[in-house]
């Protein structure tokens, strides 16, 4: 008995190390890679949005991937080929919402707000008043919060109080009205990106925190600089969380493994478009504008790419099977490919030539490799054409 | 008293019987005052040895045998009553010397005494008696056992014995019923069978039943076993693991609807259903059956149902439209299962057909409504509800209070 005691002491004296440990080495201290000025505008630019959705890419097998869900059930229907189409495009648009990025956003500070300062009031009660507006359909950021002190000053709430008072009447679910332990103990987190879980992290932190506090910016960095290194980048490719990433790279100067992955597999207006966002958001003076127009008449777009995959089924059903689909489809890769990878190679050999890129060596030895697999490919290409009689572009 | 008793059967067997008789009983009184003491209360059990009267009791005549009683036989066993009991010892404690005493002690001569009662020696010898003859239930490993204590049906009797060089190889046979049947013959009369229904299959989409019969349990299990070995039916499995579509199918007056279920739902169905799903290789299943409960139609109606499955093409192609399957767990993502081949091009559907309706051959499982139960709508519930509502969040805040403690 006297020992179990001991041991249960023993265990709570842990439990408050624990909780020194929380305090000190809280994985929520700042980052030492922070947006030293507002990225807000930069971001919600058409041009920025269009090259980040671009790099997402989308890939309705992941985006549609098989997730938990409380009713596992399934539905089979009757559907004719209008039908079946207009739920392909459908498909598409729910997928492109579900892609959405979360905004990046400066980090929002507090701003004490004094509306009236009664001394009359002062220790009528022992406690703070707050006063919420609770409206039914108000929008979070509208929602008036106000705060009466003891001492009788009425002022606005600071921020962490609306966001409590908004969670305890509006709650959203998801959210706790405390800090999750994954994102307040420092073991718990590491143990996350260890495992490479970035997305479950990122997901939960979008659900936690608003964009403009400093935790979803120091955490959020953190994730993204664990990615840089561990260049398990394709874990995040049709997310989300993937535009933000690429723009962060962009951002801190810092593109380069992204950019050796992009060549690797192989997405080489990807790495062209990142190269692009990194000119913008520096505004170095190179011209990329004319070599993305010449791309997007190469490439479609990721929707209308996934819309077309989701079409074949109509395509394949036809009788006569068209030789050159089959050709395309047993080498990867089509005329304009071909065409579009050699401007997309000229840009990136530029880059690279150029002062900016950081491990050119490696670069450019992965801009070799891909060059002679492109070339044995396009002269495969050529020959199977030459042989089923196709006439060669 | 005695003696006037003894007398009055005298005179009754006098009247009865010749003189002949009765000078001989007078010549020899000293014998008969002997031999009608032991005829006054005349009854089985003074009248035949214990031997005897124990096999009545636990055993079955020859006659009771053929027509099937004493189907417990066994579990009855005689019991020794002499054991534990000694002469001179019993029910009421005395003395009685030179029985259970010696009749002098010292220069005392003992005399016949009654003692205090020992209500320890006939709870031990009750006690003894119970001990003695139970039957024993014969004990069975829990994976072993079918569906329900040591009975037979669901219990598995291994695989087919092989053919020549074949093998039934990752195969298992199942006991699905075993009873006992009678027919008439000419000369013998009633004659008594084993009948065994059992199902064999290797998990994997291959199985067969078959019933069978003989006069002892071992060889028609051994029979029944065989001879499913010998009809085995290939069924296709949908993603190995389920059905194709919903259906529904019938033998006799029993009708079953069966449904497709997705991944990790299991077997819902009647433990027949279940035991051949098991044995055949299906894993998610809801099944209802309507009508009889027949084991062997049941099982005849299952297998015809699964063999009359049809591919989603052949579906597609006799509806003339495309067949699509949206899974919540994918977001309702839309999974194209079949295209008709013909008319590519002018797919329309015509009247609005439902896919369940069209498999189920616009049938449809009587549905019924959820009743309350009888407090629902009282005051008294109603109170319990306003009471209980404070604390409806009590578990999870219970849980994230653990998880928040945890270390």
């Amino acid at each position: 008995m006297h020992l179990l005691r001991s041991l249960r002491q023993l265990n709570g004296l842990q439990g408050v190390r624990q909780a020194i440990r929380q305090v000190s080495s809280a994985p929520t201290k700042p980052s030492a890679l922070q947006y030293e000025r507002d990225p807000q505008p930069l971001f919600t630019d058409a041009e920025t949005q269009r090259l980040l959705q671009s790099m997402t890419q989308l890939n309705l097998d992941k985006v549609y991937r098989k997730r938990t869900v409380p009713d596992n059930s399934s539905e089979t229907k009757f559907m004719s080929n209008e039908q079946l189409d207009n739920e392909f495009q459908d498909l598409v648009v729910r997928a492109q919402h579900m892609l959405r990025m979360p905004p990046i956003v400066q980090i929002k500070k507090d701003v004490e707000r004094v509306i009236a300062k009664d001394p009359a009031l002062k220790d009528f009660a022992n406690s703070k008043f707050v006063f919420t507006d609770i409206t039914f359909g108000r929008r979070q950021s509208e929602r008036k919060v106000f705060v009466r002190e003891t001492d009788g000053t009425l002022a606005y709430a600071t921020l962490d109080t609306t966001k409590r008072m908004n969670q305890l009447y509006f709650p959203l679910e998801g959210r706790q009205s405390y800090t999750p332990r994954m994102f307040a103990l420092e073991e718990l987190l590491a143990k996350c990106l260890t495992e490479h879980k970035y997305e479950f992290i990122l997901d939960r932190l979008l659900v936690q925190y608003e964009p403009h506090e400093p935790e979803f910016h120091n955490i959020s960095a953190r994730v993204f600089e664990h990615l840089n290194e561990s260049k398990q980048f394709d874990l995040l490719r049709s997310t989300r969380h993937f535009g933000p990433m690429a723009f962060f790279y962009a951002w801190h100067r810092c593109i380069d493994d992204l950019l050796y992955d992009m060549i690797r597999r192989d997405y080489l207006h990807n790495a062209v478009e990142l190269i692009a966002l990194s000119y913008k958001l520096h505004s170095i003076p190179v011209e990329y504008q004319s070599t993305l127009t010449e791309l997007d008449k190469l490439h479609p777009t990721p929707a209308e790419s996934a819309l077309a995959e989701l079409r074949s089924v109509f395509r394949r059903q036809e009788d006569k099977q068209n030789i050159e689909q089959e050709i395309h489809t047993a080498i990867g890769k089509t005329d304009s490919d071909f065409a579009a990878d050699e401007i997309s190679l000229k840009f990136i050999e530029q880059y690279i030539a150029s002062e900016h890129s950081l491990k050119k060596v490696q670069l450019e030895l992965a801009v070799q490799t891909l060059k002679e697999v492109n070339r044995e490919k396009l002269l495969l290409f050529q020959g199977l054409k030459k042989a089923h009689g196709v006439q060669a572009s | 008293m005695s003696q006037t008793l003894i007398c009055r059967m005298i005179n009754r067997a006098c009247c009865r019987n010749n003189f002949n008789y009765t000078q001989s009983l007078l010549f020899s009184n000293e014998r008969i005052l002997s031999n009608h003491l032991g005829l006054r209360n005349i009854s089985f059990f003074n009248k035949l040895p214990a031997e005897d009267i124990w096999r009545g009791v636990t055993a079955v005549s020859n006659a009771g045998k053929k027509r099937g009683r004493g189907k417990g036989s066994g579990k009855k066993v005689a019991k020794d009553l002499n054991k534990g009991q000694t002469i001179g010892f019993g029910k009421c404690g005395r003395i009685w010397p030179g029985l259970n005493s010696p009749l002098i002690r010292g220069n005392e001569l003992i005399n016949q005494e009654k003692l205090s009662e020992n209500l320890d020696r006939e709870n031990g010898i009750l006690k003894l008696r119970d001990s003695m003859g139970n039957f024993k239930m014969m004990k069975l490993n829990p994976i072993d056992r079918g569906w329900s204590g040591s009975k037979m049906p669901g219990r598995s009797i291994g695989p087919p014995d092989p053919v020549g060089d074949e093998e039934f190889i990752s195969f298992d046979t199942r006991v699905l019923e075993n009873k006992i049947v009678f027919i008439m013959k000419g000369n013998m009369g009633r004659k008594r069978r084993y009948s065994v229904l059992s199902v064999t299959g290797n998990c994997n989409g291959l199985a067969g039943f078959a019933t069978a019969k003989a006069p002892e349990v071992r060889t028609a299990l051994r029979k029944s076993k065989n001879r499913a070995g010998q009809k085995l039916i290939n069924i296709n499995l949908c993603e190995n693991r389920t059905i194709f579509h919903d259906f529904r199918t019938d033998f006799g007056k029993t009708k079953i609807f069966c449904f497709q279920k997705p991944d990790g739902y299991g077997l819902v169905c009647h433990r027949a259903i279940q035991t051949i799903c098991n044995v055949i290789g299906i894993k998610d299943l809801y099944a209802k059956i309507e009508g009889s409960t027949n084991l062997q139609n049941i099982v005849k109606a299952f297998f015809i149902g699964l063999m009359t499955q049809r591919s989603y093409q052949y579906i597609a192609n006799q509806t003339n439209s495309n067949i699509v399957q949206q899974q919540k767990t994918r977001n309702k993502f839309i999974d194209v299962k079949g295209m008709p081949i013909l008319n590519s091009t002018r797919t329309r559907i015509t009247h609005e057909v439902d896919y369940m309706h069209f498999t189920l051959g616009n049938q449809m499982v009587l549905k019924r409504k959820s009743t309350v139960p009888f407090y629902f709508y009282g005051k008294g519930h109603n109170l319990h509800k306003i009471k209980a509502e404070r604390f409806r969040n009590q578990a999870n805040v219970r849980l994230h209070k653990l998880v928040n403690l945890y270390a």
